[in-house]
């Protein structure tokens, strides 16, 4: 946030209210950073520390709750429990049942590692969002997608997952208008919404973020602007809140629909 | 916390079954979505290719038009009727009880 207020205050050149040069709306220029180093023509960014150091973070975090796992859990094994409990039961169970046992190591690592990775958009010093960068996003949809077209073909077979797509008693006719809509929906459209929204919950909350934060800087002084300044800052307050909720859904959505395109997989649907 | 949803006054500790219903309800969500958006593009492309052959822009809207038709008929279809978001015999609504 601090980050945001100093990117804007760079591009306005200083501008404020009273100072005749207008809003110094956020934009882009937010979502941009320097390579902190660079490597040939490989360029290490802010958002990519943040990638490696939430990895390291949530792979540290579990080895460390359960390296010598007690019956009766105690400390950080508790804390583990906890999270690995809240996925099983609300997500990985509703939608799988209990042979889906199997798979509740991916779900809690793509939880935790998107919960994680949102939510270094409201921690001090990171400030930013690394889901708010569609980069990091469309690989993670990708792999649930191939692991969705995986499990399918080898459960139900190659015919067997190709005609299970289609939906049945509907007469043949109406096969021939759904074939491009379906195709199109299976192979494009789903991955491409199950990243979108998250890409955009998180671009729009970081943004908003921004705007209100540069808002209050803007306005600050010692003028009737003071009042629109602290209006401002409750917003930024508020929307702070409003992004800890979003953070929290938006893992939970992604993982919930990874959870659900498993199960279609294992099973066919009609 | 599950919400008041038969309007008794009391609200309840989510079941098993609210968390099987969540996921079904947004499963079909986007995938009805989905649907509409596939619709549209899937007969707005098509709409496209036709208007290039024969040098007209019209059929490009009416494309989207039509794909948005059928993608709406078929929703309704699908999901329409009383007890398509039923429970079904496999996938995301099958719940099992005891297994807490």
């Amino acid at each position: 946030m601090i980050g945001d207020v100093r990117v804007v205050a760079d591009a306005a050149g200083g501008c404020h209210l009273f100072g005749n040069c207008g809003f110094p709306a956020p934009g882009l220029q937010n979502f941009s950073f320097k390579p902190l180093f660079s490597v040939g023509s490989f360029h290490f960014t802010k958002p990519m520390l943040i990638a490696v150091l939430c990895t390291v973070i949530v792979i540290a975090f579990f080895w460390a709750a359960f390296r010598k796992p007690k019956l009766v859990p105690r400390g950080v094994q508790n804390l583990g429990e906890l999270g690995i409990l809240a996925v099983r039961d609300q997500i990985l169970r509703p939608a799988l049942g209990r042979k889906g046992d199997v798979y509740l190591p991916f779900l809690v690592s793509l939880f935790f590692y998107i919960f994680l990775m949102n939510l270094m958009e409201l921690i001090p010093v990171f400030e930013f969002p690394s889901m708010s960068r569609i980069g990091f996003v469309v690989p993670l949809a990708a792999m649930v997608y191939i692991l969705y077209l995986y499990l399918g073909f080898k459960n139900q077979g190659a015919w067997g997952y190709v005609s299970n797509m289609w939906p049945r008693g509907v007469p043949w006719p109406i096969y021939i208008i759904l074939i491009p809509v379906e195709l199109l929906r299976f192979f494009i459209i789903q991955p491409f919404t199950l990243g979108i929204r998250l890409f955009a919950n998180m671009f729009a909350g970081h943004l908003l973020l921004a705007i209100f934060i540069a808002a209050t800087w803007y306005l600050a002084s010692f003028t009737i602007g003071l009042l629109f300044a602290a209006g401002s800052a409750v917003m930024v307050l508020f929307v702070f809140l409003l992004e800890l909720l979003v953070d929290l859904l938006q893992a939970f959505i992604f993982t919930t629909l990874t959870a659900t395109y498993i199960a279609s997989s294992l099973e066919a649907q009609h | 916390m599950a919400a008041d949803v038969n309007g008794t006054g009391r609200v309840t500790r989510p079941t098993a079954d609210d968390a099987a219903a969540r996921a079904l309800g947004l499963s079909t969500g986007w995938t009805v979505f989905s649907y509409l958006i596939a619709g549209m593009a899937a007969y707005g492309i098509i709409g496209w290719g036709i208007g290039k052959a024969v040098h007209a822009e019209w059929p490009f809207p009416v494309g989207m038009i039509v794909g948005l038709a059928i993608s709406v008929g078929f929703i309704i279809y699908r999901y329409g009727r009383q007890g398509s978001l039923e429970p079904r015999d496999a996938g995301p609504a099958r719940v099992e009880r005891d297994d807490r």
